[in-house]
């Protein structure tokens, strides 16, 4: 009798030995998996630390042209909206940049892609704006000439139309100078916006100067591209 | 990337030589695919195709032509630059196929204003080599669309302009040239373009030839 428990107490721990071996790669897993979704990406900690929208109540409300893509793409088309925007440039800028982000009503007009965010936007004293946005805005962007252009023009061309202080755009993507946006527009360079030489909207980008501020004023003044018949 | 090209422009010392070599860029390559299309097909490989192509129009009309890539290697934006920037008398044209637009349409761009890109001394700053011949650049560019435009129906009359970051370190004439699109249901549509492609750029650089008279200081504009 004493003989058969032992056999069966040691095949019970046999077996509980077994389980636990088979078990404990799949809990490893497990555990991990939920480590990773518990643990924020850097970029979401960033979005977090900048609230997508400072929207503020008592900004007046007024009629912001925002520029999508016209109906057959080829070029952007102007489109009044009503907004409540700050006089504060900064804080204007974000949110003409979060409603051109948005979308128009007809999706099919957007210029940027919907899983885009603006991380961070900085004005300095002479004009220069410096956008930084998420990695989605260079990976999720269709790669060619024509549609890369068509999202830088229209994140140029909006701040251009509202905000009068952005003399000149840099954009960065997740806080870093990307070579090209999707393989081919060139970021290294300054977008040239609010240039008063009020050009009609056409499918020109801004003139690209000297990222360097101080050795870009060595050099000829950077002039606005001039607009060609489409 | 601050390698300084070595124009000794203010001596006048600019090659004279007539327009005779035409530097071909198919974009992309190795491990850039470019463009992609729902049908698996490849930005990198078609505008190898269309070099090709490209290649023998040109020869035909008497150009030498050189490529910055024969296969599927990827060489860097100023490694291609570099191969057009070592040449005398030469045109760059990058070919490349976008992912949107009007299908069978193609478009030419031409680099926008920048700086003048010379440093006192004469020396031209790499990272402005275009600067110099925006201006030819840009005829060049309205001559090979407007060869285009008979072809390709709702393609522009002129050439666009546009922040390519290819053309930016180019020192030479040079254009972009992109087909519309990777997003074709079959790629024999795009395979159809390409002869089309290759004979306009061929007659629209036969066209800007005579205006082929390099900027006889760099810092100044033909």
């Amino acid at each position: 009798m004493n003989g058969r428990w032992r056999t069966w107490l040691l095949v019970g721990l046999g077996l509980v030995v077994v389980v636990a071996a088979i078990y404990f790669p799949f809990l490893r897993r497990r555990v991990k998996t939920a480590a990773k979704i518990q643990q924020p990406t850097e970029e979401q900690a960033r979005r977090e630390l900048t609230p997508p929208n400072p929207a503020n109540p008592s900004d007046p409300v007024v009629k912001a042209r925002m520029f999508w893509a016209s109906e057959d793409r080829t070029g952007l088309a102007p489109i009044s909206v009503e907004l409540a925007l700050s006089p504060e440039p900064v804080l204007r800028s974000k949110q003409v940049l979060n409603t051109l982000l948005a979308g128009p009503v007809d999706s099919e007009l957007r210029t940027l892609p919907p899983d885009a965010a603006l991380l961070a936007f900085y004005l300095l004293p002479d004009g220069t704006a410096i956008a930084d946005f998420s990695e989605a805005l260079a990976t999720s962007t269709p790669s060619g000439i024509e549609s890369e252009q068509l999202a830088v023009d229209s994140i140029a061309r909006t701040l251009e139309a509202n905000v009068t202080q952005v003399k000149r755009l840099k954009i960065l993507i997740h806080g870093q100078e990307m070579e090209t946006l999707a393989g081919h527009l060139d970021l290294t360079q300054m977008f040239i916006v609010n240039n008063k030489a009020a050009q009609p909207v056409s499918l020109s980008l801004g003139a690209a100067i000297k990222p360097n501020a101080a050795s870009a004023a060595a050099h000829a003044p950077a002039n606005r591209t001039t607009p060609r018949q489409r | 990337m601050h390698t300084e090209l070595y124009a000794a422009a203010n001596q006048g010392n600019l090659p004279r030589a007539g327009l005779n070599m035409v530097v071909l860029d198919p974009a992309h390559g190795g491990t850039d695919p470019g463009a992609r299309g729902a049908q698996g097909v490849r930005e990198s490989d078609l505008v190898l195709d269309l070099a090709f192509q490209v290649r023998r129009a040109l020869e035909a009309q008497g150009f030498q032509v050189i490529q910055t890539r024969s296969g599927n290697e990827n060489p860097s934006f100023d490694d291609r630059s570099a191969m057009a920037n070592a040449q005398r008398g030469a045109v760059f044209v990058t070919l490349h196929i976008s992912s949107t637009g009007l299908p069978g349409t193609v478009r030419v761009y031409a680099q926008p204003d920048m700086p003048s890109g010379l440093t006192t001394g004469g020396i031209l700053s790499w990272d402005f080599a275009q600067a110099p011949y925006l201006t030819l650049s840009r005829k060049f560019g309205d001559a090979v669309q407007g060869q285009l435009a008979q072809r390709f129906r709702g393609s522009p009359g002129n050439a666009q302009i546009a922040s390519v970051r290819q053309l930016r370190t180019t020192a030479a004439p040079a254009i972009a040239v992109e087909l519309s699109s990777v997003a074709v249901e079959d790629r024999s549509e795009l395979d159809k373009m390409m002869p089309g492609v290759a004979d306009a750029i061929a007659r629209g650089l036969l066209a800007f030839r005579p205006s082929y008279v390099l900027p006889v200081a760099a810092g100044a504009q033909p």
